[in-house]
């Protein structure tokens, strides 16, 4: 045990230890500049107060639920559908679409945002040329445009890599099942609501709950659009502006606070939809 | 308390400092004291490497002109991503750790928010003081605080009014001497053509208003005894927020194309913006609009005539060679950061490699901008306007440790000017509340002056 211990104590409990303690920690400055004596000690919850209070950040929290609600949704749908074909008797070529469908989690999400920028910049993206030509105008970066922008990204780099989740479970069904429902006289699409749905439903759970935790966490889309996208701003989702207060601000009590902010809130959602769903299967 | 001067309460202050730095070393990080004392110079014969963290291009091409001449002071330049686009996180994170190099290019509106995390070295203590007469003297107020220079000016940004004639003609005006004849001529331009503007005003780069504000003769922040006093609401920044409000609301200036934004670089070249008032450093830009070449020529900027204490021009934009508090030898980055920024040899390699803004030295602006150039006429603009504009400043502007997070702030409120949600006026009076709180949250004391 003693290995693991050390382990665990130093690679995760001190770490969150140190940041929950930076959160209640805060400067105080004499002089100008701090040249006449820095210090740093007990702040109570000023650094939570400063970030709830800062509008932005709060916006910023509201944005990202609006984004989980929307795209985590679409991404599961998808990611549903496309595993429900792959393992349907009719599917050809199976092995090679998973493997197409889960390529682009392979890519690290700044290199897809890169590529995917090229589809959005006027001017570089044939996309944006081509709608232009016929009399659509439309804008990719916009202020009411961009999340969706990301959420496309988002969609594109994790929808195969959900599937992939599913398709294990749907692989653990035993063919038994599959033959009695045939016997029964089921088709293909009773199959799936009757048999397949209710059956990975811990596989989606687990999806669910791995997207809401991501969704909270969106930082490096964002971040890489922000250089094309003036509708992004350093605070746009909770982990920019942590990243915003710690490294544009040296603010690290408030960027700790942020921080811990944003655990809770994944943490609390998490378990309140684990609990939402638990509370459902016992009726 | 009338007895006592501002200046010798600084003092105190600073040798406060030097008291309380071994009681402060702990903590959170970015807070250590600045290191006090000196650190000498290196032995003869021994041979120093220094490494210069900027974002200027082919920067190691001026290095390596020094290294020829100096095989004991070797300058490796490191590229880094400009200002807040990630090389200030990476000096910050430097500092925070201890490490980093031994000088950063910092702008000149940054080094008061570096000092404020102890990460510059005093470089009055190791000679600058000699020097400091060798450069524009609005730069060294810029970069002094509690009596000593806390970074070496590397380049500046003396604004003029860059304008095409031929469309100022077409109305009957020439470039405006004043702002109030700003405000007629772009009355007259729009008037004419309401495809063309006189100027764009980009409401999201606050840095522009500041200017404007800093030449009416504003002064928003200013250290007294231990703590900041901000004055934003003052007649000055008033009226030039009114004017600016005015010229908005009667839309006779473009706040959709911000200047040098691809939109605006189109506009430039279909002839529909007649002039732009920026700094120095413009002149490279608008070259890149493209059948603009020998249409623009360069006037002094419009003076705030109805503004007493007001001044000829403004800077926008500049920055230091600033050394950092981690450096091993901070003489021989002195010396190097002076040979650079001040010698003929330096400024011209500047200039030539790196394309740095105005010079900073005062007695001379390189061999480059002695002559007339093709795209403004054959005018010889850098010592007709520029050289001039550069000793017309606002010596009294200093800028704040919170520079960054009040441009911002104010940005963002700016933007409501646009959806006719607020005034330029009622924006800068909420900030200037807001200033004060985010002083605070610094842990720095600060009120609004009365």
């Amino acid at each position: 045990m003693a290995p693991f211990l050390v382990l665990f104590v130093v690679a995760f409990l001190l770490p969150i230890v140190y940041a929950v303690g930076q959160s209640f920690t805060r400067v105080q400055r004499s002089g100008l500049f701090g040249e006449a004596g820095t210090t740093s000690g007990f702040g109570g919850l000023a650094n939570y107060r400063q970030a709830l209070e800062g509008t932005a950040f709060v916006e910023s929290v509201g944005r990202v639920l609006l984004f989980g609600v929307v795209q985590v949704t679409v991404m599961i749908v998808l990611a549903t559908v496309l595993a429900l074909l792959l393992e349907s008797a009719s599917a050809k070529w199976p092995g090679a679409f998973r493997t197409i469908y889960f390529l682009p989690y392979g890519i690290p999400g700044v290199v897809a945002t890169i590529l995917w920028s090229f589809l959005y910049v006027p001017g570089l993206s044939p996309v944006v040329d081509v709608a232009g030509a016929v009399g659509l105008d439309v804008d990719f970066l916009g202020p009411s445009t961009v999340l969706w922008s990301i959420a496309n990204i988002v969609t594109w780099a994790y929808a195969g890599y959900n599937m992939l989740i599913i398709v294990a479970q749907l692989k653990s069904i035993p063919g038994e099942l599959y033959e009695a429902a045939r016997v029964d006289g089921a088709g293909p699409m009773r199959i799936a609501w009757s048999l397949q749905l209710p059956l990975i439903r811990p596989a989606l759970l687990l999806a669910i709950v791995f997207s809401i935790i991501g969704t909270l966490q969106l930082f490096a889309e964002p971040q890489v659009l922000q250089s094309v996208s003036t509708a992004i701003t350093n605070e746009y989702t909770p982990n920019l502006a942590a990243y915003n207060s710690a490294f544009n601000n040296n603010d690290y009590g408030v960027a700790a606070a942020q921080s811990v902010l944003i655990a809770l809130a994944a943490f609390v959602l998490s378990g309140l939809f684990l609990a939402l769903t638990a509370r459902k299967d016992r009726s | 308390m009338t007895s006592i001067s501002r200046r010798s309460l600084l003092r105190g202050g600073a040798l406060g400092a030097a008291g309380l730095a071994g009681l402060a070393g702990c903590g959170t990080v970015g807070t250590a004291p600045a290191a006090t004392g000196t650190i000498p110079p290196k032995a003869a014969g021994e041979v120093v490497r220094l490494e210069y963290w900027a974002w200027l291009k082919d920067l190691q091409q001026v290095c390596d002109i020094w290294n020829a001449q100096r095989p004991d002071i070797q300058v490796e330049a490191v590229w880094i991503p400009g200002g807040n686009d990630g090389g200030y996180q990476k000096l910050f994170a430097a500092i925070a750790a201890g490490s980093g190099p031994d000088l950063a290019q910092v702008e000149m509106r940054n080094v008061p928010s570096f000092l404020l995390q102890s990460g510059l070295v005093d470089v009055s203590r190791y000679g600058f003081g000699e020097v400091s007469d060798s450069y524009d003297r609005a730069l060294v107020e810029q970069v002094t605080f509690l009596d000593s220079a806390w970074a070496v000016p590397q380049d500046s940004g003396p604004m003029a009014t860059f304008y095409r004639p031929d469309l100022l003609e077409e109305v009957g005006a020439g470039p405006p001497s004043t702002w109030a004849e700003w405000l007629e001529t772009a009355r007259a331009v729009h008037e004419a053509d309401p495809n063309r503007w006189l100027e764009s005003f980009a409401v999201g780069d606050t840095s522009v208003f500041l200017a404007f504000a800093a030449q009416a003769g504003a002064v928003w922040f200013t250290p007294e005894d231990d703590r900041w006093l901000v004055r934003m609401t003052d007649d000055a920044t008033t009226a030039v927020a009114r004017h600016f409000d005015t010229a908005i609301s009667e839309g006779v200036v473009n706040t959709a194309l911000a200047p040098y934004s691809p939109g605006w670089f189109a506009a430039v070249g279909d002839g529909r913006i007649a002039a732009l008032t920026s700094g120095s450093w413009g002149d490279a830009l608008l070259q890149g609009a493209t059948g603009a070449s020998g249409l623009w020529r360069v006037a002094p900027m419009p003076v705030w005539s109805d503004i007493p204490g007001s001044f000829g021009s403004s800077y926008l934009g500049g920055s230091t060679a600033a050394l950092m508090a981690g450096s091993e030898h901070p003489h021989e980055a002195l010396e190097f950061a002076t040979w650079m920024t001040t010698s003929r040899e330096g400024i011209d390699a500047m200039i030539q490699y790196s394309g740095i803004g105005w010079s900073p030295a005062t007695d001379y602006i390189g061999s480059a901008r002695e002559e007339g150039s093709e795209f403004f006429g054959g005018q010889a603009y850098g010592a007709e306007v520029f050289a001039p504009a550069a000793q017309e400043q606002n010596l009294e502007w200093t800028w704040p440790p919170v520079a960054q997070q009040v441009m911002d702030g104010l940005g963002d409120r700016f933007l409501g000017v646009l959806s006719g949600t607020t005034t330029m006026v009622d924006a800068v009076a909420a900030m200037e509340r807001e200033v004060v709180e985010i002083f605070r949250e610094k842990g720095l004391s600060a009120e609004v002056a009365s």
